[in-house]
C-alpha cells in the first residue's frame, strides 16, 4: 500500500544493489526501451497516472517499470508467477522512487493472489499490464469497485489473450485491452526466437542432459513451438511434434518433423515439452507408458499442460530436487519420470526467461501501446484490440536501428505499381 | 586395333559446350590458378595420360588444364550415363578448333552408352597411336586400371578365361573385349603396365580396389589416392553430393521433398551431405548404417537410425550412399510404398539390385523420361527408379557443381604432377597426397570466396609446433 513500508512485500531489501547492477546490465541489451525512455521522459505520456502491472519480476521487467516511471506513471508491480520472481530485482525496484513491488520468489498460491490484489492499490489503476490474465481476473471479480477508473491495458501472453477474448465474448470485459502477444513482430521475436532459445536453456540447466541424439516430443507447434523445435533440432535432437491444428501440423511435417499423436509419442520420447496453451496435454495415460528417465517440461504459461497431480498419484515416491528444479517421480514398476520446474513455465523457472533483447521488443510494443491507450482509450470499446500496425512497425524500426540494419524504402513508382490494378504482364 | 580420332554423340554441340566450359572456368579457380602457376614450367610435358572419368563440363576444364601443363590426353567417361554430350564435343573440338577441323583431344564418350560401347570407349582411351602405351592413368572408379591389369594378367596366362555361370553381364563384356584385344594386339597390356608411371584415383570405390590389389600384390604401378585428400573427400563427397542429390531428385521427379520421409543408406561423407540437404528441404531423414561410429554421428545429428527393414514401408525416398552392394534388394523394393522414389548416389550400380527387380514375376518397367523409370509390381503398386540405379546425381542432374570439382580436380592435377615428376619417390603402392599439397588446393580456392585467412605469427606457430606456412595439422587429423 502507498503508506506501507516499500520493503514489506519483497524478500530482502538488502539485495537492491545487486539487483540494480543486473538491471543496468540488461539496459545495455535493451536498446528499444532505452530509446523510448528518452522519448517518454520528454513526452510524459503517463503523467499523473498509476499503472498496475502483473509481470515476471525479472531484470527486463525492471527496465520496463523504470521506463513507465520515466513517462510519469506511478508503477505498482506484482509477480505473474509464484516461482519466477528474482528477489534482487524486486528489491532494486522497490527502492526506486515511484515504484511499489509486491513479489517474492516461492510464495504459496494464496499470497500470490494477495500480491496481485495489492498491486491494484486502494483506488485502482489507470492502466494495467497483465501477463497471463490473473490481474484482469482479480480486477473483474474481487476489485470490481475500481473498474470505472481503469482506462485500458495490455496483455502480453497468448494464454492471457485467449482468456480476454472469452471475457469479451461474454460481455464481462470492462475496458479496452490491447492484445500485445499477437503482433507479428512480437510473435517472431518473443515467441519463436525468445521462447525457442530460453526453453532449451531451461531444459539444459535443469536436466544437465546432452540433447544431441535424444528424442524430443514437443506438444504444440504454434509460434513458440516453431522456435523450440528449431533450437532442439539444431542441438542434434530428433524432434517429434504433436498437434491438434491441421494447419500447424502440416507446417511441421513440411519442415521435416515427424508428427504423431501424443499417445504414439509417449513411449518414444526421452524429453517431453508442452507448448500448447491448453490444459491436460500430458496425462496419466501417457505417463504410464513413458520410458524410464523421461524428462517432462512445460513451456506454456500455466502449470496445467502436464497433469502433475496425476503424476503425484501414479508415483510411489517422489525425490524432490534431485537437481535444482528437477523432481524424480518413481512409478510402481521402478521407472522414474523427471519433472522440471514442477511443471511450471520452464524457461522462467529453471533459466532466466527470455534474453533481454527479446523482452526489449515485447515490452517496447507494450510501452508504445500503453502510451497510445493513455491518449486514445476513451475512443475504444471494452473489447480486445490488436496493436495498431504502425506501433508494430515502429517497434521493428527501432530494433533495426539498434542492430545496425538499414532497409530500402519503396520508390514512388513502386508505390504506384502496388496501388494499381492496371499493370500486368 | 585401329584408333579413331574421337567418338562423341554430336560434334556440332561443341560451341554450346565451349560456352559452358568458359562459365565453369570462372567457378574453378583452383584449376585456373594451377594453369597460371605452371604455364612456363610445363611439368606434364611428355605425359601420355589416359583418363577414365565422367565426361562433364568440369572434366573438360580438368582435361584442358592437363594439356596446358604439357600433357597429351585421351579420355573416356567412367559411367554409361554421365557424359554431357556438349562437353565431350567441345573437348574433341578444343578451344582452337572447329567442328569441321577439330583440334582437341581424342575423347570417346556419349550419354547412354551400352556396356559394350562403354568398354570399347575405355579401350580406345587406353590405346595410343603408333602402338604407344599411356604412361599415366587418371581414373575414377578404377575401370581403366582394372582393364590394364586384367589384360596383363590374361596375357601372362596366355588366354582370357570363359565367363563363369554367375558372372555379371558387365564382366562378360569385359572378357569379350579383352579376348579381342589379346588377339589383335598381343602384349599390349603387359607393355602398358611397364610404361605406366602411376595412376591417380578419384573415388572411394576405385581406391578400395587399389588397396585390395596392393594387399594381394597384384598392383603393377604406384597409385595416388586422390579421394582421401581432405579437399577432395570432405568437399566433393559432402558438399558436392549435398548439392547434386536433390538436384537429381528434383529434375527426375519434381516431387516436393518437404514433409517426405527420406531414407539415406550410409552416413559417410556422401551420406552426411545427402542427409543435410534432404533435411534442409524439409524431409524427415532416417539413416541406415553398419558402422557404429557413423551411426552414432547420425543419431547425435538428430537423425533416426534404423534398419532398412524397420522403415521400408514408411519412406517416400530411398538413397543409397554406401559404396557397398546389395543395399536395396528386389524384396525391399516390392515392399515399398506406392510411388516410392529409389536412387543411388554411390559410384557403382550394385547398391540397388536392378537385375533382381527386373527378374521379379509380373514386374513391368515403364520409362517415364530419360533416367526415370516407373516399375509396376504384379499387385499394381509402383516405384520410381532413377538412373537405373546408377548414380543419380550424374544421371538425372549434372553432378557436382564446378566449384566443388575444382577442389577434387586440382588434387588430381597435383597428383599427376607428383607421380610424373617424382616417379622414383613412389615405388609400387598406394599413397595419399602430402598434406602441404592438400592445403595448397584449399588455399587456391579462398580468394574466389572472399575468404581472408589469418596468418600465424612466428611465436604462435612455434607455440603449436608448426611452420608458419604449414602444414598445420598432423596426417591423422580428421577435420
Amino acid at each position: 500500500m502507498n503508506g506501507a513500508s516499500p520493503d514489506e512485500y519483497i524478500a530482502d531489501p538488502g539485495l537492491a544493489e545487486a539487483g540494480d547492477r543486473r538491471i543496468r546490465y540488461s539496459e545495455r541489451s535493451m536498446p528499444l526501451l532505452t530509446a523510448l525512455t528518452h522519448r517518454f521522459r520528454a513526452d510524459r505520456p503517463f503523467d499523473g497516472m498509476t499503472v498496475a502491472a502483473c509481470l515476471h519480476v525479472t531484470a527486463e521487467t525492471a527496465v520496463l517499470a523504470r521506463l513507465l516511471r520515466a513517462g510519469g506513471a506511478r508503477v505498482r508491480l506484482a509477480a505473474s508467477n509464484p516461482l519466477s520472481t528474482q528477489d534482487d530485482i524486486a528489491a532494486a525496484l522497490a527502492a526506486t522512487e515511484g515504484i511499489s513491488v509486491f513479489a517474492r520468489a516461492g510464495v504459496d498460491r494464496k499470497t500470490y493472489y494477495e500480491h496481485i490484489a495489492l498491486a491494484l492499490g486502494p483506488d485502482g489503476p489507470d492502466l494495467v499490464i497483465d501477463d497471463g490474465g490473473d490481474l484482469l481476473n482479480i480486477l473483474h471479480t474481487e476489485r470490481a469497485d475500481v473498474l470505472p477508473r481503469v482506462r485500458g491495458g495490455c496483455e502480453g501472453t497468448t494464454t492471457g489473450v485467449l482468456r480476454l477474448r472469452r471475457m469479451a465474448a461474454e460481455g464481462a470485459l470492462a475496458f479496452p485491452m490491447v492484445a500485445a502477444s499477437d503482433t507479428p513482430v512480437k510473435r517472431l521475436v518473443d515467441n519463436t526466437h525468445g521462447t525457442g532459445q530460453s526453453v532449451i536453456d531451461g531444459l539444459l540447466r535443469a536436466s544437465g542432459m546432452l540433447l544431441a541424439g535424444k528424442t524430443v516430443v514437443l506438444a504444440g507447434y504454434g509460434s513458440c513451438g516453431v522456435g523450440i523445435a528449431e533450437c532442439a533440432r539444431s542441438l542434434g535432437a530428433r524432434v517429434m511434434i504433436t498437434e491438434v491444428d491441421p494447419v500447424r501440423a502440416v507446417d511441421a511435417v513440411l519442415r521435416g518433423f515427424r508428427v504423431l499423436t501424443l499417445a504414439e509419442a509417449a513411449p518414444l520420447g526421452e524429453v517431453f515439452i508442452t507448448a500448447t496453451g491448453t490444459a491436460e496435454v500430458i496425462t496419466a495415460e501417457h505417463m504410464a507408458v513413458m520410458r524410464d528417465g523421461a524428462v517432462l517440461a512445460n513451456a506454456g504459461h500455466f502449470d496445467v499442460e502436464i497433469d502433475v497431480r496425476a503424476l503425484e498419484t501414479l508415483a510411489v515416491s517422489v525425490q524432490p530436487e534431485v537437481r535444482p528444479h528437477m523432481d524424480a517421480y518413481e512409478l510402481p514398476d521402478g521407472r522414474r519420470l523427471l519433472l522440471l520446474a514442477e511443471g511450471r513455465v520452464v524457461n522462467l523457472v529453471a533459466a532466466e526467461g527470455h534474453p533481454p533483447e527479446v523482452m526489449d521488443v515485447a515490452f517496447g510494443i507494450e510501452a508504445l501501446a500503453l502510451a497510445w491507450l493513455a491518449e486514445n482509450a476513451g475512443k475504444l470499446s471494452p473489447d480486445v484490440h490488436p496493436v495498431p500496425a504502425d506501433i508494430d512497425a515502429e517497434a521493428a524500426r527501432l530494433v533495426l536501428a539498434a542492430l545496425g540494419a538499414e532497409i530500402d524504402a519503396l520508390t514512388p513508382a513502386q508505390r504506384a505499381y502496388l496501388a494499381s490494378w492496371h499493370f500486368g504482364s | 586395333m585401329s584408333t579413331e580420332p574421337y567418338k562423341v554423340a554430336d560434334i556440332s554441340l561443341a560451341s554450346f559446350g565451349r560456352k559452358e566450359i568458359q562459365l565453369a572456368e570462372h567457378e574453378m579457380p583452383g584449376l585456373m590458378a594451377v594453369r597460371a602457376e605452371y604455364a612456363a614450367a610445363q611439368p606434364l610435358r611428355g605425359a601420355r595420360i589416359t583418363g577414365s572419368l565422367h565426361m562433364t563440363i568440369q572434366t573438360a576444364v580438368l582435361i584442358e588444364t592437363l594439356t596446358a601443363l604439357g600433357a597429351q590426353v585421351r579420355w573416356a567417361s567412367c559411367n554409361i550415363f554421365s557424359t554431357q554430350d556438349h562437353a565431350a564435343a567441345a573437348v574433341a573440338v578444343g578451344p582452337d578448333g572447329t567442328p569441321d577441323d577439330p583440334k582437341g583431344i581424342p575423347v570417346f564418350a556419349w550419354k547412354g552408352e551400352t556396356l559394350e560401347e562403354y568398354w570399347w570407349c575405355t579401350e580406345q582411351a587406353l590405346t595410343w597411336p603408333d602402338s604407344e602405351a599411356p604412361n599415366m592413368i587418371l581414373d575414377d572408379g578404377g575401370d581403366a586400371t582394372l582393364f590394364v591389369h586384367k589384360g596383363a594378367e590374361y596375357e601372362e596366362a596366355g588366354a582370357v578365361p570363359s565367363p563363369a555361370e554367375d558372372d555379371s553381364d558387365e564382366w562378360r563384356v569385359i572378357l569379350d573385349r579383352l579376348r579381342n584385344s589379346l588377339a589383335d594386339n598381343p602384349g599390349q597390356w603387359t607393355k602398358a603396365t611397364r610404361t605406366i608411371k602411376g595412376v591417380t584415383e578419384e573415388t572411394t570405390t576405385g581406391v578400395h580396389r587399389l588397396y585390395e590389389m596392393a594387399k594381394s600384390g597384384t598392383l603393377k604401378f604406384p597409385a595416388i589416392n586422390v579421394n582421401d585428400s581432405v579437399t577432395k573427400s570432405k568437399f566433393d563427397n559432402k558438399y558436392g553430393c549435398r548439392h547434386s542429390l536433390i538436384d537429381g531428385i528434383n529434375r527426375g521427379t519434381d516431387v516436393l521433398i518437404g514433409g517426405k520421409v527420406a531414407l539415406v543408406c550410409g552416413y559417410g561423407d556422401v551420406g552426411k551431405g545427402c542427409a543435410e540437404s534432404l533435411r534442409g528441404q524439409g524431409a524427415r531423414v532416417i539413416i541406415t548404417e553398419i558402422d557404429p561410429i557413423c551411426a552414432l554421428q547420425a543419431a547425435m545429428d538428430g537423425f533416426q537410425v534404423a534398419t532398412i527393414d524397420d522403415v521400408i514401408d514408411q519412406a517416400d525416398i530411398f538413397v543409397t550412399a554406401t559404396g557397398n552392394k546389395d543395399i536395396i534388394t528386389a524384396d525391399h523394393m516390392s515392399r515399398m510404398k506406392h510411388q516410392a522414389i529409389v536412387g543411388n548416389i554411390g559410384h557403382f550400380d550394385n547398391e540397388i539390385d536392378m537385375a533382381g527387380l527386373a527378374a521379379l514375376p509380373g514386374i513391368k518397367r515403364v520409362n517415364v523420361k530419360p533416367q526415370v523409370d516407373e516399375w509396376a509390381f504384379a499387385d499394381g503398386h509402383t516405384i520410381i527408379v532413377l538412373s537405373e540405379g546408377r548414380l543419380l546425381n550424374l544421371g538425372n542432374a549434372t553432378g557436382h557443381p564446378s566449384f566443388v570439382m575444382s577442389n577434387s580436380f586440382t588434387n588430381q592435377v597435383m597428383a599427376q604432377i607428383e607421380i610424373f615428376t617424382k616417379t622414383d619417390e613412389y615405388p609400387v603402392g598406394v599413397y595419399t597426397l602430402p598434406k602441404h599439397l592438400d592445403e595448397k588446393v584449399a588455399r587456391l580456392h579462398l580468394d574466389a570466396l572472399g575468404v581472408r585467412l589469418t596468418v600465424l605469427s612466428k611465436e604462435q606457430a612455434d607455440y603449436i609446433g608448426v611452420p608458419v606456412e604449414g602444414p598445420y595439422k598432423p596426417d591423422h587429423y580428421r577435420y
